[in-house]
């Protein structure tokens, strides 16, 4: 097991309606830790009364167990005016926290695994897109992605071609952009921050800013957690557990490209918390 | 390794899917529309998924994730995400040998299935899971009345119930469990097989009550 990458990022323990609820016990890398307090004021500390730093942003309390953190990654679009900001609770998925983020990035189990909501056959053909490590910024980035999807969202009224890009800001921390059916000029954002419990345990927190002014919130929740429930009975009948960054033990395709970029970034950054790695 | 038998034809219809384990490796069995049986690695090439949650299309079995198709062969025909891709040989699914005789399913992990006889002209009757190890299994048979009568081992797995035969085929799982497919002398009928499944359900209890005893 190495945490030595993992320990210095940020990772989501609550949001804030957990918080509302009580201290909330958890695990972080394999550490069990306690959340308590509010969202101006969050605490998180481990049995021996160690406090980690901590902060509130995009709906969720964050926190740190390394002595060198590096900072946590900016989602601009949270502060653009007019966009509806919906934490979606909480899956616990017995899985690596690397699988988890790496099906978020994947469009060709839409019509397979989210069948006539994200995707349906015979609308399965991926076009070429872009993928890429963005040495600048330290993440990978996807574009240029275009797919038919029956209803790409809560507010969609009909099908039709949705367009995607994908970041991911952090090994467990990825945002998606995607078409907003009210409103084309926009995109809708999504976002997961998984909570890696152990390699191959994780909590997974999604989080929208949405431009969506009909939906109620309870309906727009229940919208993401469909479509992650779905990922689960996929993420946790994979095998090897951990996340093979050697590639040639699962073999890729073109439609890939996002995950390829993905697992060379883990492996050149030395990330390999929930990773299979050759020497590991 | 030995041929193991994995559980009834009967029970996996074409087009069905089913999962089974053989000395510890995870397998999916399947059945093609033609009704040609396959025995694989339970894991898609591609991402890992487990093909027994997979879902036969013709002749070929298809994974849950993104729908590659595999024929019989185990080599990938169709990637839906390039339905153009006529895709390389190389992605191909482990694929171990196995047969249907005499209505039972049996696999090698290791080399060609070759099971041995069944001893007595038979059908199929059930086939179940007993946490328990062979001794404790063989001596539940023993402990357990037929019809009021003390059954009698013929043979190792073979029993005699009254006028009735039992043959219980095992396929240990791990130290502690085992997989039993059971067959019935073929002039038993609908009742007496019935009458005997019911035996086997006692069979299994007695067998894990002593598990726990031990």
């Amino acid at each position: 097991m190495s945490r030595a990458y993992a320990l210095n990022d940020w990772y989501v323990v609550a949001d804030a309606q957990t918080l509302a609820r009580g201290p909330r016990l958890t695990r972080l890398l394999d550490q069990d830790v306690t959340v308590s307090g509010t969202p101006d004021a969050p605490n998180v500390v481990d049995d021996a009364g160690r406090a980690y730093p901590t902060q509130f942003k995009y709906g969720h309390v964050w926190t740190c167990l390394g002595d060198a953190s590096r900072p946590l990654f900016a989602i601009p679009e949270a502060d653009e005016p007019g966009r509806r900001l919906v934490p979606c609770g909480v899956v616990r998925v017995k899985c690596s926290p690397l699988r988890a983020v790496e099906n978020f990035l994947d469009i060709a189990h839409f019509p397979f695994v989210h069948t006539g909501i994200l995707g349906s056959e015979p609308h399965t053909e991926v076009a070429p897109y872009k993928a890429e490590i963005r040495d600048g910024v330290d993440e990978v980035w996807a574009t240029k992605i275009s797919f038919y999807q029956p209803q790409a969202a809560k507010s969609a009224q009909s099908g039709g071609d949705t367009d995607y890009q994908y970041r991911v800001a952090a090994p467990t921390s990825a945002v998606l952009y995607k078409t907003c059916p009210p409103k084309p000029e926009a995109m809708d954002v999504i976002a997961i921050f998984v909570q890696p419990r152990s390699e191959t345990e994780c909590d997974v927190w999604p989080w929208m800013a949405l431009y969506d002014d009909t939906s109620d919130f309870a309906g727009l929740v229940q919208f993401q957690q469909e479509i992650f429930l779905q990922d689960r009975s996929i993420l946790e009948n994979q095998r090897p557990v951990k996340l093979p960054l050697d590639p040639k033990m699962e073999i890729p395709t073109r439609a890939d490209l996002t995950s390829i970029a993905y697992r060379r970034w883990l492996k050149s950054k030395g990330a390999f918390y929930g990773a299979l790695t050759e020497d590991a | 390794m030995l041929t193991r038998p994995v559980g009834l034809l009967r029970d996996l219809d074409p087009k069905r899917v089913m999962r089974a384990q053989v000395g510890g490796q995870d397998l999916v069995i399947w059945r093609a529309r033609n009704g040609d049986i396959s025995a694989w690695d339970n894991r898609c090439p591609h991402r890992g998924m487990a093909l027994s949650h997979g879902f036969v299309r013709g002749n070929d079995l298809a994974c849950l994730y993104h729908g590659w198709h595999y024929g019989s062969t185990g080599v990938c025909r169709y990637i839906p995400a390039h339905p153009e891709l006529d895709p390389p040989a190389t992605i191909k699914t482990t694929v171990f040998s196995v047969v249907s005789v005499d209505g039972v399913i049996w696999v090698n992990t290791e080399g060609a299935a070759k099971p041995a006889p069944v001893p007595i002209a038979s059908q199929p009757l059930r086939s179940f899971h007993v946490d328990a190890q062979s001794e404790g299994l063989a001596q539940a048979c023993l402990a357990v009345a037929f019809d009021g009568g003390a059954p009698e081992q013929l043979a190792h797995g073979l029993y005699q119930l009254g006028a009735r035969q039992v043959l219980l085929l095992e396929n240990p799982l791990d130290g502690e469990r085992i997989q039993i497919t059971a067959l019935i002398d073929a002039d038993a009928k609908p009742e007496d097989c019935a009458a005997l499944s019911r035996w086997c359900d006692a069979v299994r209890r007695a067998a894990q009550i002593k598990m726990v005893a031990a």
